[in-house]
């Protein structure tokens, strides 16, 4: 049978590492130093990052139910560590094509359209972008079409040049540029879009995680915060911005879970690219609403406001922004066709097979 | 603290019974048959909801020894959502079946139980909401209609208004003021009111369209017997507030614009769509699927015996702003001038829609008196 929920020892276990490491002291400090040592040291000590990888390639073993749990606490508490690339995407590949996962941190090329590498006599050369923590990571993992058919390649960090480069939330995004550099490579059935799509359920978890904790920070902070007299929650227009933080908490949150399970259980293409739509708008609109309330306090440095909506921003666009999934989700409804629209909002991508 | 919704996942039994609803409505209405509507504003029509009656699908959140199938607020939500979206003609029994029956159901005796629930169930008796007045619309508690003793009962005056369809309905649960208290809160009461009897008296208000869909009930002298006070006299407020989450969670907040998206797909099958209508049609049905998940989990926590009065604003709201979005988003995807009397089914839905939606995020409690019932719920 396949579990849809997440092992509740595992959660509170991780929830604990977060909390206690991921202060908003060293969330800044691992910004300013490209890596936060202690809080991967943590995790990694209780093996987080492997989970739901396969022990047979050198994971830890149990469900993806329970890594996508622990990637949405991770959201929450901002940790400023590759852990949605270490395990759900190098792990996922590498053991998609029976590779080893190794120890250390690891990561994986997204892909994007400036990118130029090319494989020949098993080494890869060329420039890809946008690569996440590749200055901090041990292995660079990648999906590459060779001679027709989709190969996991595996590099050693050390052996890319690295160029240091930053997202929005101070994130590492680096370039990397590899010249005659030797891969592992072995065959998968992951292709190009299969791999988006699980980047993109990756930022989806970890928006839910970063929604939530920003509207309770924004509770907490108007029912504190006085003016005229009075908590500034009590204002009416203010309440507004509180709820619209809430119910974009709300949507998300319950649209990770509804990709998370249909991920789980098999086909998830619907509703990934549902949820990444909702995602990617509700981050503009969530955070406009949460700095509103909280006036100038949310545009210094030194409150936490920043470290969530900062990761929004740039995770609204990785794995594709909103238009390209309200492209995508156009694209299935027209394929669905008017007689089939509703049943694919009401039963997703398994309406076919599982009524 | 942000409200906890949980995903709620469909049995194979629910799955089933979606199937057999589809395949219902597709044998017993087939599209082109009739004249669909936008969700719960459809027709009134006392002849399908007997029928809907007859398959168990009116009182499916009721007991069974009170006529109902006692199948929950989920179950009712999987029924319900397909014939909304199929713009079926449910108006006779809606309101009812979504809140008249589980006030009487929670409050009333069990004479009016045994008396009223079992006729809704059948899909015979049609219920209006009795709350709005001229002085009282989003303060409630305004309200002026009275109800003073006499002797084996009570005898009411004074005028309801924006009343949906009491025109056609048997009977409302009316608001009223039994007695005057320090607090306005208090001394309110709930009264089942015979739309026939005597000293009632319905006026159309004319609908911006031209319709007949709301009313004026003007109450003169009119008896209400004691056995039709609901609950205890004086706690009406309390018992409205109730009343409140079943009339706001629930898919019908969402689904007004569905047929309107549907239709422009289906006038539009075999040409090409390009981006902005493939990207405009991904929004809506991203959004559509979304909220519709936070929907149903509102029906699952009414399931677990919670009374999630801030879920079902904070879904009522953001489905309702939603809803009018997609009539815009869709408006503009064609170039028509939109008419009530086109030869197009897509062009009379968007006609329509135009003119009803900004009634959505007004009437079942406005977009500014949710977000201070959500606020509640956040603190
Ligand atoms: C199509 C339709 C069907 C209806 N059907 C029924 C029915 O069957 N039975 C029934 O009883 N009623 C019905 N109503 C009435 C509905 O419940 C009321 O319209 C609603 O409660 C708002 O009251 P109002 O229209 O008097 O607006 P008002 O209360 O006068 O509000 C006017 C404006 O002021 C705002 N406002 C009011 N108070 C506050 C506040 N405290 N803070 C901030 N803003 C505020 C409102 O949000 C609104 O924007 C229906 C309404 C419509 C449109």
């Amino acid at each position: 049978m396949t579990t849809t929920t997440a092992d509740e020892l595992l959660v509170d276990t991780a929830r604990k590492v977060f909390i206690e490491t991921c202060t908003f002291e060293v969330v800044e400090a691992a910004e300013r130093d490209g890596w936060a040592a202690g809080v991967w040291e943590a995790v990694a000590g209780v093996g987080l990052p492997w989970v739901g990888v396969p022990e047979a390639v050198g994971g830890v073993g149990g469900t993806l139910a329970d890594a996508l749990a622990v990637l949405r606490l991770a959201g929450q508490h901002s940790a400023p560590i590759p852990l949605a690339e270490t395990g759900l995407l190098a792990g996922w590949l590498l053991a998609s094509a029976g590779l080893p996962v190794g120890q250390g941190p690891a990561t994986v090329v997204p892909g994007s359209a400036r990118d130029s590498l090319s494989l020949g006599g098993g080494r890869l050369t060329g420039t890809a972008f946008g690569v996440p923590w590749a200055s901090a990571v041990e292995r660079i993992v990648l999906l590459v079409e060779d001679g027709g058919r989709w190969k996991v390649g595996s590099i050693a960090a050390v052996d890319a040049e690295v160029e240091r480069s930053l997202n929005l939330a101070g994130e590492p995004r680096d370039t990397i540029t590899l010249d005659g550099v030797p891969v592992e490579l072995a065959p998968t059935d992951v292709d190009a879009a299969a791999f988006e799509r699980r980047g993109a359920l990756t930022r989806v978890v970890l928006m839910a995680g970063a929604l939530d904790a920003m509207s309770r920070l924004t509770l907490d902070y108007t029912a504190g915060r006085e003016q005229f007299g009075r908590p500034v929650a009590r204002f009416q227009l203010v309440q507004e911005h509180l709820v619209h933080c809430a119910q974009d908490a709300a949507l998300v949150g319950i649209a990770a879970d509804a990709a998370s399970r249909a991920a789980v259980l098999g086909d998830a293409s619907f509703e990934i690219a549902a949820a990444k739509a909702l995602a990617s708008r509700a981050a503009t609109t969530a955070t406009r609403a949460a700095h509103q309330a909280h006036g100038a306090m949310g545009m210094t440095r030194e409150y936490a406001l920043h470290h969530l909506s900062r990761r929004l921003w740039a995770w609204r666009s990785e794995f594709g922004d909103e238009h390209r999934w309200n492209n995508e989700v156009g694209t299935a409804a027209i394929a669905a066709g008017a007689d089939e629209l509703y049943p694919l909002v009401a039963n997703g991508s398994d309406r076919r097979t599982r009524t | 603290m942000p409200l906890g919704f949980e995903l709620v996942e469909l049995t194979a039994d629910e799955r089933a019974l979606q199937q057999e609803v589809r395949e219902f409505l597709a044998r017993e209405l087939p599209r082109g048959s009739f004249e669909p509507g936008l969700g719960m504003d459809n027709p009134s029509d006392r002849g399908f909801s007997k029928r809907l009656a007859q398959r168990g699908w009116v009182g499916m959140a009721i007991p069974k020894r009170y006529g109902g199938h006692e199948r929950g607020a989920v179950y009712r939500f999987i029924v319900v959502e397909e014939l909304l979206r199929w713009g079926a003609p449910i108006h006779h029994h809606w309101t009812a079946d979504r809140q008249s029956a589980q006030v009487i159901l929670k409050f009333g005796t069990e004479e009016q139980k045994q008396r009223f629930i079992p006729a809704i169930c059948a899909g015979e008796l049609g219920f209006s909401i009795g709350l709005s007045e001229p002085d009282a619309g989003s303060d409630l508690a305004a309200i002026k209609t009275r109800a003073v003793k006499v002797d084996g009962g009570w005898q009411v005056n004074g005028t309801k208004v924006w009343t949906t369809g009491a025109h056609e309905t048997d009977w409302f649960i009316m608001l009223c003021r039994t007695s005057d208290a320090e607090d306005r809160h208090d001394g309110l009461s709930q009264l089942l009111v015979d739309l026939h009897s005597p000293g009632v008296q319905i006026n159309a208000i004319p609908f911006l369209d031209g319709g007949h869909h709301f009313n004026e009930v003007v109450l003169t002298d009119v008896f209400v017997p004691d056995d039709l006070l609901v609950g205890e006299e004086g706690r009406g407020w309390l018992q409205t507030g109730s009343e409140l989450s079943f009339e706001r969670g629930g898919p019908d907040r969402l689904l007004s614009p569905w047929l309107l998206v549907e239709e422009f797909l289906r006038e539009h099958e075999g040409t090409p769509l390009g981006e902005r209508a493939t990207a405009t049609l991904g929004w809506a049905v991203a959004r559509f699927w979304g909220i519709r998940q936070l929907s149903i989990a509102v029906n699952r926590m009414i399931d677990q015996g919670r009374a999630p009065a801030a879920e079902s604003a904070l879904v009522k709201d953001m489905a309702t702003r939603f809803e009018q979005d997609v009539i815009e988003a869709v408006r503009q995807l064609v170039e028509v001038s939109p008419s009530l009397e086109s030869g197009s089914l897509f062009e009379r839905l968007l006609a329509r829609s135009v003119l009803a939606g900004p009634s959505y995020t007004i009437r079942g409690g406005t977009t500014e008196v949710l977000v201070g019932v959500v606020s509640k719920g956040l603190r």
